[in-house]
């Protein structure tokens, strides 16, 4: 009946939905008899979602399906997903490019930082170079101490990363009122920027290492 | 003699002040296309929804214009209660419905608007003509390319598929009568134009409904007051002005603004460490010979001015080469967001506009000032005798 009163069974929330993230609507779940009748509908539905044995073939019973089929079509689920989810593709792609503008911005970072660590180090490094350490041992202390450098760095910015994370998940699931996820840190997320700031590190402390044990040790003294 | 001064110190190390200067330059690039990306979107907006001079929209109560298939009854009724205000200028009623193009065996669908082509915001006439008879269509590119057609050609167009029996309401031949470009449509959609009334026929509605209104004001009249007026007039339709219809858009896609936010604020963090690390390291270099000059008498701001200058000096290039990246990043990004369904075509959200330039080169200066004052405050607070006796010893 058009008009009915009904009882609040329940109070749900949100799915962990992507398509309802931004949008306002309010809902309602009714057993689909009651919402048939309170709209009048009659013996109809908008959509029938169908669960297949795990060896069924897909495409062979939807083209059996449309065959026989009158006023509707099947589609499959994933079709419908990948259909559902361009806006999704959209904003991924963009995060993906502006991951990469971060990674060469935080690379140039580190590159400096370390050519400057290194730099610094001038008066030692003539010193070890004047008492007789070859510059291969040099070298190495130097690339050693600018990995372990660059290891401790990516740590403390995997836990500072982790933090951001939950920091942006706790904001957009109450802004949005959704559980979905917005930030996942995942082990290869962590080994990626790990393995990156360690390639970086070292890299700095051969190029650094490099102009340094070139130099004459005097010259290092300035002299 | 600062600048000189400054200057040199900068030279003497070549390699790590071109590293300063190009991360700089990469947050710089960063920072304005986050600026871009904040401002730009809403800009670009307002700029689309003003592009043919209509203030107000009115779609059916509740909803926004074409979110839903709900129409609005009482074309004529509507117009002449909008007719009483002095400050309208000029009512476009539009109407909206799915098309499909019957082409043999084939059914390319599409969207199409009823209008009144003397009144008409949707379109840009291309070529050809406009719909001056019942039988005229107009059609965008895309529709045109989907169905190899040109102008001229008779078209079988038909209405309301009725998917329980497969069958359309209604179904006309109509001639391409002109290449249009919807200003509101994105560049994937099929879109085409006919007059309202064979809309009206075609889709076996009762006459006299619309999807949307769009409501021209008169110059110098206050749009909002209007579009108060129309709410208190006409309780049945939803009344929207540029500025509702810029807080609605800002509020779906408030996500893209905190996120241009944050990585903004990143960026001018990175670029003012990375310039205080560089300026603070070559001071403890520079200890002594620092110490040297203000043992001869150079003043405590004499040194300060010229540290803080080194700073702004790397901050300031950094920012010129990082705004030009940032305009070729910009584009980048604005393409990969251009492909968001159903986006108008004419919608950026990087937008330049001179004063994000300005803001970002403004911001970065700032933070090359802030980035020079604890080196500077260093140098200045050297203690002279003792610089100079560790200096002796080293």
């Amino acid at each position: 009946m058009a008009g009915d009163t009904v009882t609040i069974g329940a109070i749900v929330r949100r799915g962990a939905d992507p398509s309802e993230v931004a949008r306002g609507d309010l809902r309602v779940r009714m057993h689909l008899d009651q919402l048939q009748e309170v709209a009048g509908y009659g013996d109809r539905v908008d959509r029938f979602a169908i669960a297949t044995t795990p060896t069924a073939n897909i495409p062979k019973l939807i083209d059996r399906v449309n065959g026989i089929a009158f006023g509707f079509k099947a589609y499959r689920s994933r079709d419908i997903a990948v259909e559902t989810s361009r806006t999704f593709q959209v904003v991924s792609r963009f995060h993906r490019a502006i991951g990469i503008i971060t990674i060469v911005a935080s690379s140039v970072f580190l590159l400096c930082i370390m050519v400057l660590k290194v730099e610094e180090r001038r008066r030692d490094i003539a010193a070890l170079r004047l008492m007789g350490i070859s510059r291969a041992t040099v070298m190495r202390s130097i690339v050693i101490e600018a990995a372990l450098v660059a290891v401790l760095g990516s740590a403390l910015g995997v836990a500072l990363g982790w933090a951001a994370s939950l920091l942006v998940n706790w904001h957009y699931q109450a802004l949005y009122r959704t559980p979905l996820a917005f930030s996942i840190v995942t082990p290869p997320t962590v080994a990626f920027a790990v393995s990156l700031s360690l390639v970086l590190g070292i890299a700095a402390g051969v190029i650094a290492s490099l102009r340094l044990v070139r130099t004459p040790p005097l010259a290092l003294f300035g002299r | 003699m600062r600048a000189a001064l400054a200057q040199a110190s900068l030279i003497r190390h070549r390699a790590r002040t071109v590293l300063a200067v190009l991360g700089v330059a990469v947050a710089a690039a960063m920072l304005l296309d986050m600026v871009m990306l904040a401002t730009g979107m809403r800009e670009s907006f307002r700029e689309l929804l003003l592009s043919r001079g209509f203030e107000i929209r009115l779609a059916p109560k509740g909803t926004l214009p074409f979110d839903t298939d709900a129409t609005i009854p009482g074309v004529s009724a509507i117009t002449s209660t909008l007719r009483r205000n002095p400050d309208i200028r000029e009512i476009s009623p539009v109407l909206g419905a799915s098309i499909h193009v019957l082409a043999g065996n084939r059914d390319v669908s599409g969207s199409a608007l009823g209008i009144d082509p003397r009144v008409q915001g949707d379109y840009e006439l291309l070529s050809g003509r406009d719909v001056t008879t019942p039988d005229a269509i107009v059609v965008n590119d895309h529709l045109l390319r989907q169905l190899g057609a040109s102008v001229g050609d008779t078209l079988n167009v038909a209405t309301g598929y009725d998917p329980q029996t497969r069958s359309y309401s209604g179904q006309r031949k109509l001639v391409v009568t002109g290449r249009v470009r919807f200003i509101y449509g994105a560049s994937d959609q099929s879109s085409a134009a006919m007059r309202r009334e064979t809309l009206e026929g075609m889709n076996g509605q009762s006459r006299d409904r619309a999807s949307l209104f769009m409501v021209r004001v008169r110059n110098g009249a206050n749009a909002e007051q209007v579009r108060d007026w129309i709410d208190k007039q006409l309780p049945n339709v939803t009344a929207i002005s540029i500025a509702t219809a810029i807080a609605q858009v800002d509020e779906r896609l408030s996500y893209f603004r905190q996120l241009a936010l944050i990585l903004g604020a990143v960026s001018l963090f990175v670029g003012f460490l990375l310039v205080t690390t560089l300026v603070t390291v070559s001071v403890n270099e520079r200890a002594g010979e620092i110490a040297v000059m203000r043992a001869i008498g150079v003043s405590r701001s004499h040194v300060v001015e010229q540290i803080v200058l080194e700073g702004v000096a790397i901050s300031f290039a950094g920012a010129v080469l990082g705004l030009a990246l940032g305009l070729v990043t910009a584009r980048y990004l604005n393409t990969i967001l251009s492909a968001f369904p159903g986006l108008p075509m004419a919608i950026d959200f990087f937008l330049f506009q001179p004063r994000a330039a300005w803001s970002a080169l403004g911001l970065l200066i700032v933070s090359g000032i802030g980035a020079g004052i604890y080196p500077a405050w260093r140098a200045a607070s050297l203690p002279i005798a003792e610089s100079l006796r560790r200096e002796a010893i080293a």
